[in-house]
């Protein structure tokens, strides 16, 4: 018995050691990240060495990250803004309540939180993977090597017209995103007959904050620099092949979107606080 | 001319390249040989200083070339071109830009000029009516041609290959090889070609080097690499049947 409790005893102390070594271990590893994503974001935002060749894959960013989201932000929020819509109609079908209600309400949701982060969240699964399998293919197949033994910096090379392009062009896709869920809320509104166009106008204009969109906006900027960031870090480190980099390209969509989360509440809390 | 002094690489602990010293000369075709896994890639990788080494001395000419920054690398770097194993070339740009990628990165040639020396470039390696394709579009063997045209855009110093015939079929390695050898010859370059294929040793090995397991255990000349006494080497070199025969029939 008395042997019995001391072997229990050793036991606890094994587990608990080997618990604490991979507690240990998974620490060093989070900050091993945490250090190489710095040193990374160091590297992108060194001086560009052919400023005319940086333009120019910026450019050819905007029209890969950004003008091909047009299409999936637009069809999203338009139905995004019709559901809106019709739930508030249906869960405030009283005749207390004002009908121009329902704009209001559509108006604020799709502000300061559908075309920010949801419409973010999408991007995340767009553009994220996109950026992550694009570096990560890179990596594996030689070509960042290849660009680094021509003596250019890689990172800054493949990664800042990237986040230069998304942290100028989001905000453009959410002011699109604003636009297409209201339209779409009135649309849905007034086709399944909850509300008149010209009470949803009323709506939509009563008691406006412009602040609102301001704040959205900056929401949208602190967003697209998570998403190409960490994307970017995801694709740039895969070591392997090809299920490294699919690996790595759903890490890049689950960490932006975490992220995107967490921040949405700190943002929120520190501008509408 | 490239000096190896003393070169140590390790990966998380396990040694991978173990006190190589080695000279590589220029204006021929310097070989390193081995099985794979026996560090050969890593060795091409720290010369061009794609590896950090642990310690050691590289002399390019007279400057110690792993004691140097970045920026200050790029000197030298732009004196380098380099054949990667899978080719690496770029596979959002077309032949012609990929080409001309090293041309817009570090040259202020005009775009004429750039163009005339891509034509020539892709020329030299026998590309023709190709500039405008990209490199799926292309063959194995036409994908390592780019890849050299590629690397010879800047008329390079120095000139590495990573198994430039991996994947090749026999026609296209002897063509292959055959280019690097007449390159390295036209422009005096010290050419590096890593490679485990017997036929380019005989072919082109003006020098070789064979490495085993990160140690380096023989070096000499395509004349004595038939002949040596080192038996890991003749394991490496005999290993096939047809090389075997080829042996005992000389005997």
């Amino acid at each position: 018995m008395h042997s019995g409790f001391k072997n229990h005893n050793y036991v606890n102390t094994v587990i608990i050691s080997n618990f604490d070594v991979y507690k240990f271990i998974g620490m060093i590893k989070f900050f091993t990240q945490f250090g190489l994503y710095f040193l990374l974001l160091k590297k992108v935002f060194s001086k560009p060495e052919k400023p005319v060749i940086y333009y120019k894959q910026t450019m050819s960013e905007f029209v890969y990250l950004g003008l091909n989201s047009v299409g999936i932000i637009t069809i999203i929020s338009f139905f995004m803004g019709a559901v809106i819509t019709l739930q508030t109609a249906y869960n405030t079908e009283n005749p207390i309540y004002p009908a121009y209600l329902i704009g209001l309400g559509c108006r604020d949701s799709i502000i300061l939180e559908f075309s920010s982060t949801v419409a973010a969240l999408i991007l995340a699964g767009k553009v994220g993977s996109s950026i992550a399998s694009e570096i990560g293919t890179m990596r594996v197949t030689e070509q960042i090597d290849a660009l680094e033994m021509m003596g250019i910096n890689s990172a800054s090379f493949l990664i800042l017209p990237k986040l230069i392009a998304t942290l100028l062009f989001n905000p453009v896709l959410t002011l699109i995103s604003i636009c297409v869920g209201i339209f779409g809320g009135g649309i849905a509104g007034t086709f399944a007959g909850v509300i008149t166009m010209e009470d949803y106008i009323y709506g939509i204009q009563y008691a406006f904050i412009p602040f609102y969109i301001v704040y959205s906006l900056i929401k949208t900027v602190f967003f697209a620099f998570i998403i190409t960031s960490i994307s970017a870090f995801q694709g740039y480190y895969v070591d392997g092949g090809s299920l490294e980099v699919g690996r790595a390209s759903t890490k890049a969509v689950v960490y932006s979107s975490v992220l995107i989360l967490l921040f949405n509440v700190i943002l929120t809390q520190l501008l509408l606080s | 001319m490239i000096n190896v002094k003393n070169l140590y690489k390790s990966f998380n602990g396990k040694s991978v390249l173990n006190d190589i010293s080695v000279t590589f000369e220029t204006g021929i075709t310097n070989l390193i040989i081995g099985r794979s896994g026996s560090g050969k890639t890593v060795l091409l990788k720290s010369l061009v200083g794609l590896l950090d080494i642990e310690s050691g001395e590289i002399w390019y000419e007279n400057t110690l070339f792993n004691k140097l920054d970045f920026k200050d690398r790029k000197a030298i770097r732009s004196e380098m071109g380099m054949l990667f194993q899978g080719s690496a070339l770029f596979d959002s740009l077309t032949v012609e830009q990929n080409v001309r990628f090293p041309l817009d990165m570090f040259t202020d040639k005009s775009a004429e000029e750039k163009i005339e020396r891509v034509n020539f470039c892709l020329n030299r390696v026998d590309i023709v009516n190709a500039n405008k394709l990209f490199p799926a579009e292309l063959s194995g063997g036409m994908k390592k041609r780019v890849a050299i045209a590629r690397a010879i855009s800047l008329n390079p110093k120095y000139l590495f290959c990573d198994e430039p015939n991996s994947g090749l079929d026999p026609i296209t390695a002897i063509l292959i090889d055959a280019l690097i050898k007449e390159l390295t010859e036209e422009y005096s370059m010290t050419t590096i070609v890593n490679t485990h294929d017997m036929n380019s040793v005989m072919e082109i090995g003006e020098k070789i080097i064979f490495i085993s397991e990160g140690i380096k255990y023989w070096e000499g000349t395509r004349n004595d690499v038939l002949n040596s006494d080192c038996e890991i080497l003749n394991d490496f070199v005999f290993a096939n049947s047809l090389a075997k025969k080829l042996k005992f029939t000389d005997k």
